[in-house]
This record gives structure tokens, sequence and C-alpha cells, in this order.
């Protein structure tokens, strides 16, 4: 029953080990047409880490790159300085780390309780005998998935929602939902492509206080958005330009670098 | 609805359910049999598309697989009835793997056709190795089935043996359509790249998936040839594959214990138009075509939103 003391040891609140993402010459192109060359960053420890740069720059690139959907051309990804080259998709998640998408990609026919419960299927072990058979054990698993996902749920305001269909849900609250996934995972590192986008004012000012939370309970962020405002969230934040990084450093004089104005401002 | 009457319809159905084979014709019977051998089979192609996404035309091949092997197994070899039914599912199982490995890489439209090329190769092996199958000629004499001593040799009979193996496959399936693995079904289904970034093995998940489909297909393969006596190539050709996927198609295609209506429609509706003579197909076609469009959530998702209507004007 090696399956139930695993899961009672799923934390409600997971001690987060530390994370560092390191990508070291990283170079892409599609077809010829170079999106990255020799992109260098880390993202410490505990730290939010913006990724700003106007579209088609290669940001979500990076995302798929680090994520494991696409394999660099040149470059390594380190994960605490493991190289993680060989590692699928899947290996890179039982690492610790996680995504969001761009365009949200929620279970659309499923319950909003049912996604955020995908999000722990990593942490669960009964097979398809086991669940056939409806086994105490797997039966208790699944109570377990439910409770703990159901906190997460209520921690993310989704808790009136918990049976509707998730496809039936505004953009912004799918959102929400696929953040919660992402959060009740207990991801080491957390990578946000463009959460923000499709938000109200409001949405946004939530979802600032939500990266905050993950934040201070130890997750280590990576964000993407071009809301200059939430990126303000971010501890060190690199601009990214026609595939390179021009700047790096605090949002505040991020602004201010004359390469990203120009390069914004289409200079 | 509430509990109580919940259980009382259900003691209702069970009820003329047992009493059905009292008062119906042997010709009636003799579909109910087919409509539950139809469930079975249809559920694993119902998993797959339902759950899965996975359109799967390939049945018929498994199908067959567990017909022959219960034909070769009883009448060449003379052996007991149940181990046809352990070869056949072996068979079926391995092949699903053999094969699905591969082909599950595909998605959608050339996953599709991958099927239907695996059922067309299918029905082209039954028909060139006679040895095992007979080939056009099929295999005839098949002992009716017999379990420890027990023979199911009347149409009643069968029909008290497959319904029950349909009912336990279909509470198999609820359970595992519920649990952490129907979950990461549902999730591949509607998003897979989400649902591998939260770690699901979905190459994995989709050959067991298959396997189990191919498995159920030869159960109700085993049952059908012990029921008919005498099989043929012409019992496994991509139309039977066909009629497998309408099952969920027609039933609503998430649907676990839809698949009873669908089996039923499929079994029972040409039945009926074979009255209006040559034009039968044409209007079966029909019927489809109606099911299809007037309800996109199928039978299933029709009859609630009936339930739901009914339910308003009462209150
Ligand atoms: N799979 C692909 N095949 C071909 N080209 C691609 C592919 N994915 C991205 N690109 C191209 O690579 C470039 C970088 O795209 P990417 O999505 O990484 O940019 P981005 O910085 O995320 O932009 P945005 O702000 O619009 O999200 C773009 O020119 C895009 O058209
Ligand atoms: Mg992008």
């Amino acid at each position: 029953m090696s399956g139930v003391v695993e899961l009672q040891s799923l934390p409600s609140r997971p001690p987060h080990l530390p994370a560092t993402l390191e990508l070291s010459g990283i170079a892409h192109s599609f077809g010829g047409f170079k999106v990255l060359s020799d992109v260098n960053f880390a993202v410490p420890q505990g730290q939010i880490v913006g990724l700003i740069g106007p579209n088609g720059s290669g940001k979500s690139t990076c995302f798929n790159i680090v994520s494991g959907f696409l394999s660099p051309k040149a470059g390594r990804v380190l994960l605490s300085g493991r190289d993680m080259a060989a590692d699928s998709i899947q290996a890179r998640t039982r690492q610790g780390l996680m995504r969001t998408f761009q365009t949200p990609k929620v279970f659309e026919r499923m319950s909003v309780l049912e996604n955020v419960m995908v999000g722990l299927h990593k942490d669960g072990r009964s097979g398809i005998l086991a669940s056939m058979l409806r086994t105490p054990s797997a039966r208790r698993e699944l109570d377990r998935l439910r409770n703990t996902a159901e906190g997460a749920c209520r921690k993310f305001g989704l808790g009136k929602l918990l049976d509707a269909q998730t496809g039936r849900l505004p953009a912004g609250q799918r959102r929400v939902v696929e953040l919660a996934r992402a959060y009740v995972g207990a991801p080491r590192l957390l990578l946000l492509d463009e959460p923000s986008s499709g938000l109200n004012t409001e949405e946004i000012e939530q979802l600032r206080g939500w990266i905050a939370m993950l934040n201070s309970e130890g997750m280590t962020i990576l964000l993407v958005s071009h809301d200059m405002g939430l990126m303000t969230i971010a501890d060190t934040v690199h601009a990214l330009y026609f595939g390179e990084i021009i700047a790096s450093g605090p949002m505040t004089a991020i602004q201010a670098d004359p390469r990203v104005r120009e390069a914004y401002l289409g200079g | 609805m509430n509990k109580l009457r919940r259980s009382l319809l259900l003691l209702l159905l069970v009820l003329a359910w047992a009493l059905a084979p009292l008062l119906l014709s042997r010709h009636l019977i003799d579909l109910f049999v087919f409509a539950g051998l139809f469930t079975i089979g249809g559920l694993g192609v119902g998993l797959l598309l339902g759950q899965c996404g996975i359109v799967n035309l390939a049945q018929a091949l498994f199908y067959g697989i567990g017909a022959y092997s219960s034909a070769y197994v009883t009448v060449q070899l003379g052996l007991p009835s149940l181990t046809g039914f352990l070869a056949g599912m072996l068979a079926s199982a391995l092949i699903a793997i053999a094969v699905g490995w591969p082909v599950l890489r595909l998605t959608g439209f050339f996953l599709a056709l991958a099927t239907l090329a695996l059922s067309l190769i299918g029905n082209v092996l039954f028909f060139e190795w006679d040895w095992l199958t007979g080939g056009t000629l099929g295999i005839g004499g098949i002992p009716k089935l017999s379990i420890f001593g027990f023979a199911f040799d009347t149409p009643e009979r069968v029909y008290y043996l497959v319904w029950p193996i349909a009912i336990l496959v279909l509470l198999l399936a609820d359970n595992l359509v519920r649990g952490r693995p129907g979950l990461a079904m549902r999730a591949m289904r509607d998003a897979a790249p989400a649902a591998e970034v939260l770690g699901v093995d979905m190459h994995r998940l989709k050959t067991a998936m298959f396997v189990i489909c191919a498995m159920l297909g030869s159960l109700a393969g085993s049952l059908f040839a012990h029921y008919v006596s005498y099989i043929s190539v012409q019992s496994f050709t991509v139309e039977r594959s066909i009629a497998f996927l309408l099952i969920p198609v027609v039933a609503g295609s998430a649907s676990v214990w839809g698949i009873i209506a669908g089996a039923l429609f499929v079994t029972f509706i040409p039945e009926l138009l074979s009255g209006f003579g040559d034009i039968h197909q044409v209007l079966f076609g029909l019927a489809l075509v109606l099911v299809v469009t007037l309800l996109p959530d199928g039978l299933i998702g029709g009859a609630d939103r009936l339930a739901q209507l009914l339910k308003r004007r009462m209150a």
C-alpha cells in the first residue's frame, strides 16, 4: 500500500526545494528563421524573474524550450545545475517544473474541480486496474486528490465554481483555473506565459496578489507579460529583442533603458 | 431525481429485463442478445472515443480475433470454451500493444485512417489464413458455450449470460472513468499539451486503453461465435467496425451507460427499417443523420434535456 503512504505525505502547503533555472547559450530557429540567438539568463531560487519583449521576440519559444516542447538548436537548460536536455516533458514535471500557456489550455469539457485534480495526477499512484475495481486505496487516493484540489480552488476564489464546466467560463476565469491547476502540484519552478492577457485591471490586481502569494510560499517564478505594471512584481527583468537579451535589471531601470525604449517604440 | 425514485426505477428496469424473455418472441430475444454483444464491444470503442478522443475503426478486427479463437480452440483443438475466451483476449491484447504502440503516436484524422487500414488488413488476413479461419467458407459447428458443465444452449440462457457480463464491464468502465486514469484520459482529450505538462503519460495511457478496447471486442466476438455456431469473414468487415463506432456516436460519446442505448439503436433500428424493403439502408443512414444533427450529445444528451424540460413543465 505504498500508494497510500505516498499520498498521506501529499502536502497541503508543500515545502519547496531550492530551484534555479539557468539558460546558457540558447539558440533556436524555425526552418532557417532565427528566433533565439545566444540567450543567457538565470532564475535564482525564490525569486520572481520577468521576461519582456515585443511580439515575436521569442519569449514563448524560451518557455517551450525550458518545458521540453522544443529542443534548442544550441545551448543548455539547467534546473538546479542539472542539464535537462534528455528529459521528457513529464520528466521535467516530476523534477518540479510547471508552466501555463499563453492561450490558456484548460480541459474544457471537464469541471473546474476536475481540471485542478489533474494538476495532482503526478502525485497519484492508482492505475487502471485499481480504479476499475475501486480498491480502498484507489478510493482514498481519489478522495485526497479531490480534497486537495478543492482547497486549491477555494484559495483562488473558485469555490463556487467547482462543478462548472470549464469551457463555459469567461477567459479571465479560465486563466485562474489554469493557475490553480499549476499551483496545486506544488512546483518548484513555475513559468507563467502572459497570465495577465485577457484580464481586466481588477483581475490583474488579483493576479498580482496570487503571484506574490505563490512566491511567498517558496515557488520560483518566471513571468512573461506585456503588462508593465504587473512586471514591477519581478525582482529582475530581462528584455528580449530579436532573440537576444538586450537589458537586465529591475523593471524601473529596464523601462528607462534607451535600448529597450527603442525596441518597444520601434525606433 | 431523489434516491428512492432512482432505486425504484432501477428495480423496474431489472424486473422488465428479467421478465422480458418470457414475453418476447424468439427473434426479439435474439436481437437483445446481439445488443448485449454490441454493448460489450461498443464500450471499448466508446471509452476510446468519449474519454480519450480516439476514433477507432478497427474493432471488427478484435471482434474477429475473439470469434476465431473461440471457434478454433473448441472446434479444431477440442478444448473447453473458456480457453477460447482467454486465448482470444490474450491474442487481442498482444496485437493491440504491438500495433497500438507505434500507431497511437498519430492523432486525429491520421489515427482514424490507420485504424481503418487495420480493420481492412485484418479482414484480408481472416480471408487468406483459411487454415485458421476457414476463409469464406467459415467455421461451423462451434459448440454452444458451456461453463462448468452448464450449457448456454438457448437464446434465453445466453440472454441471461450476456447482459450480466455487459453490465459488469460497464460497471468496471464507469469506475475507471470516474477514477484517476479517467481524469487523465479526458485531460488529454481536451488539451493534450496541458495534460502532458501535468505529467500524464499519454502514449502509455492510450495504448492501455486500446488494449482494453481490443479485449472487450474479443470478449464480444467469442460470445458471438458460440451463440451463432457458425462464423465467416463476412461478420468481421469494415462495416462491422463502423457499426461499433456508431454505438458511442449515437449514444453521446462520453457516456458510459449510454452505450446500451447506442447498442440497442444499431441493433433494432435497422431491423425495424428492414420492413421498408430495399431502401432500409438509406433510411438507417437518415436515422443516423437525424440523431447526430438533432442531438449533438447523442441519445443520452437528448434524454437528459427532455427530462429537464419535463421537470420545468411540471414545476
Ligand atoms: N512552431 C513555430 N514554427 C514556426 N515559427 C514559429 C513557431 N513558433 C513561433 N514561431 C515564430 O517565432 C517567433 C517567436 O515567437 P514566440 O511565440 O516565441 O514570440 P513571443 O515573444 O512569445 O511573442 P508574443 O509576445 O506574441 O507572445 C515569431 O516570429 C513566431 O512567428
Ligand atoms: Mg508568446
